[in-house]
């Protein structure tokens, strides 16, 4: 666990809240404007504790695969988004797990309540393990990585077309 | 007219339930017709249950379905594989509730019974207390269980003829393709299975897996976000343009034929040869500059062998019934040996993109078909209900024994609807058996 000052561990939880709430908005490029040129997004089958790539992943997107999700998101006729998901999560148990130089590692837990209004109206739970690498810009904080471990990743899901 | 007698599930007509151009869809939401379908397709008939190389170690073991029952696959002592039900045969209780795993002999948890690897009864605890032979106790087994080049089938009733009779001519040509990809000629499943849920019902997914006329809608959001995908032959081109076809071979077997569309080899890979020079030289020493040629343009096939496994290019799925309205499609991706793990990293990338429930392409699909089934819960009661599947019934032609046509025509739906017919009304009969 790392100690930082308090303005940063404002900043970062700020930063937390915020990513969240535009992802739950389907807020897709204000969401992309948070993350960096390097930035991954990884939603791992079990723990995130094996190189992705070497297995499969629900999601293991590099910045450019990224790109193409949140322009797919933005065509108007993703049906598996259109209508987008109504959704609001709860993110709690924030902690600063690193500090190095500009680059905090930060892992949270969620709850998430997804209406799924695109077909069969259900309302979906998802819960999980988010951990951010946020990096310290010229703009402020920027998310370099995030990856989110689902309790119930090994299995069946439900689509999941949307930013977890 | 009442198209099913409630209570009496040999009933269902599917003689008139399935027509030469249109299905009822009742098929898709009857709870009757489900319990035929287990008896009939997935009890009595061969189902496709995994590969060998997921259990490549004495005592590793696989969950899998057939129909809805929860069976391992696993590998014995002697190399073999067995197939064996994963409840204990005492009381029933499931022996793994994991997804795989090792083990060196199945132990249940409740009172205790030991089986060994291929199901047979090692031990019970107080063996006094039975007069029994408890030998008679292993675990259930399938009839039949029987493979083709690694590929690991199972008919529970044991009743269902040769597994080469059931793959029949183009069952065999489709999976020797797919294993071809492999320069050692055996495809390697071992980068982990991530499983869809979809609330509509099983039989959607061999139909929209091998429907060619949806893509320019369904998908129209990946055309649009990504401009060069290798569907753009198919997509963007017209009706009468598309080299493509689609094929139904004997047995209910479909495919997506993309190989005269490919306008460069190794386009279905999105590669070019210097990329993946390794794979492409150990193809060539494999297979010989020829045939490896044909491997790199016309790559692996899209097609369905009947009931429940997609060959999804270079993926393999499987189609799980969980009820009449929810499915599991299961996916992995088709991993190769001999030649360097890079080309193999780029198929599990590519499998991310494709498959899955975070996918580009099955999230739409899957929406798609849950609005189907919706429509048909309210709907499918009468002489209300009917889906068409005439596209193309008078452009298809007949051929070796497969029919085949336009890559957007409905001769692959036709194909597997037809097979379903024989299977379903076979011996048990509808009214207009034998009529």
């Amino acid at each position: 666990m790392a100690v930082v000052d308090e303005p940063t561990r404002r900043d970062i939880e700020a930063f937390v809240y915020l990513e969240a709430r535009l992802a739950d908005e389907s807020r897709y490029d204000e969401w992309e404007a948070l993350v960096t040129d390097d930035m991954h997004y990884w939603v791992p089958f079990g723990p995130g504790d094996y190189e992705p790539g070497t297995r499969v992943s629900y999601i293991n997107d590099n910045r450019a695969r990224l790109g193409t999700r949140i322009r797919q998101l933005a065509t108007g006729v993703h049906h598996a988004q259109d209508p987008p998901s109504s959704m609001r999560r709860v993110v709690s148990n924030i902690e600063i797990l690193s500090a190095e130089g500009d680059e905090f590692e930060v892992g949270s837990n969620f709850v998430l309540y997804e209406h799924a209004v695109q077909a069969t109206g259900h309302l979906r739970l998802w819960a999980g393990r988010a951990t951010h690498r946020l990096r310290r810009t010229a703009d402020g904080l920027r998310m370099a990585a995030k990856k989110v471990e689902l309790v119930n990743s090994t299995s069946p899901l439900p689509n999941l077309p949307f930013i977890i | 007219m009442a198209l099913t007698v409630q209570n009496s599930t040999a009933s269902n007509d599917y003689r008139y339930l399935v027509q030469d151009d249109r299905i009822h869809g009742s098929l898709y939401t009857d709870p009757t017709v489900f319990a035929d379908e287990m008896q009939r397709i997935f009890t009595d008939g061969w189902v496709f249950v995994g590969h060998e190389s997921e259990v490549p170690e004495v005592g590793d073991w696989v969950s899998r379905r057939l129909g809805t029952e929860p069976v391992l696959m696993v590998r014995n002592r002697d190399g073999a594989i067995s197939v064996v039900a994963n409840r204990c045969a005492h009381r029933g209780t499931t022996l793994c509730p994991q997804n795989d795993g090792n083990n060196r002999n199945f132990r249940c948890a409740y009172h205790g019974w030991t089986y060994d690897l291929d199901g047979t009864l090692l031990g019970v605890p107080g063996p006094k207390g039975f007069h029994k032979d408890t030998a008679d106790l292993g675990l259930d087994r399938p009839g039949q269980v029987d493979d083709y080049r690694g590929f690991v089938f199972a008919n529970r009733s044991g009743t269902a003829g040769s597994l080469s009779d059931h793959l029949g001519a183009g069952g065999t040509d489709l999976i020797d393709r797919t294993s071809n990809m492999s320069p050692t000629g055996r495809v390697r499943l071992s980068a982990g299975w991530i499983g869809q849920r979809i609330d509509s019902n099983w039989k959607m997914w061999p139909e929209s897996d091998h429907d060619g006329y949806h893509l320019n809608f369904t998908h129209a959001s990946m055309a649009r976000a990504v401009p060069d995908t290798y569907y753009d032959e198919i997509v963007m081109t017209g009706e009468e343009a598309s080299e493509s076809a689609t094929r139904a071979y004997d047995g209910g077997h479909l495919e997506l034929d993309f190989r005269r569309s490919y306008t460069a080899e190794l386009a279905w890979l999105g590669t070019t040869r210097e990329k993946v020079a390794d794979y492409c030289d150990a193809l060539e020493g494999s297979y010989g500059p020829e045939k490896a040629k044909t491997i790199m343009w016309d790559g692996p096939p899209h097609a369905l062998v009947f009931p429940n496994l997609f060959l999804a290019e270079m993926n393999i799925a499987r189609i799980e019934p969980v009820s009449p309205g929810v499915t599991v499609h299961r996916h992995t991706p088709l991993l190769v040996e001999g030649t360097d793990e890079s080309v193999n990293r780029r198929l599990v990338l590519q499998s991310e993109a494709a498959m899955g429930p975070a996918s580009f392409f099955l999230t739409d699909d899957a929406v798609i078909a849950e609005r189907m089934h919706r429509a048909f819960e309210g709907a499918a009661a009468g002489e209300d209900g009917w889906v068409d599947l005439s596209r193309g019934l008078e452009r298809e032609h007949i051929e070796d024994g497969q029919r085949w046509s336009d890559i957007t025509d409905e001769t692959t739906n036709r194909g597997f609807w037809h097979h379903y017919r024989e299977v379903m009304a076979g011996a048990a009969g509808g009214r207009h058996n034998g009529t």
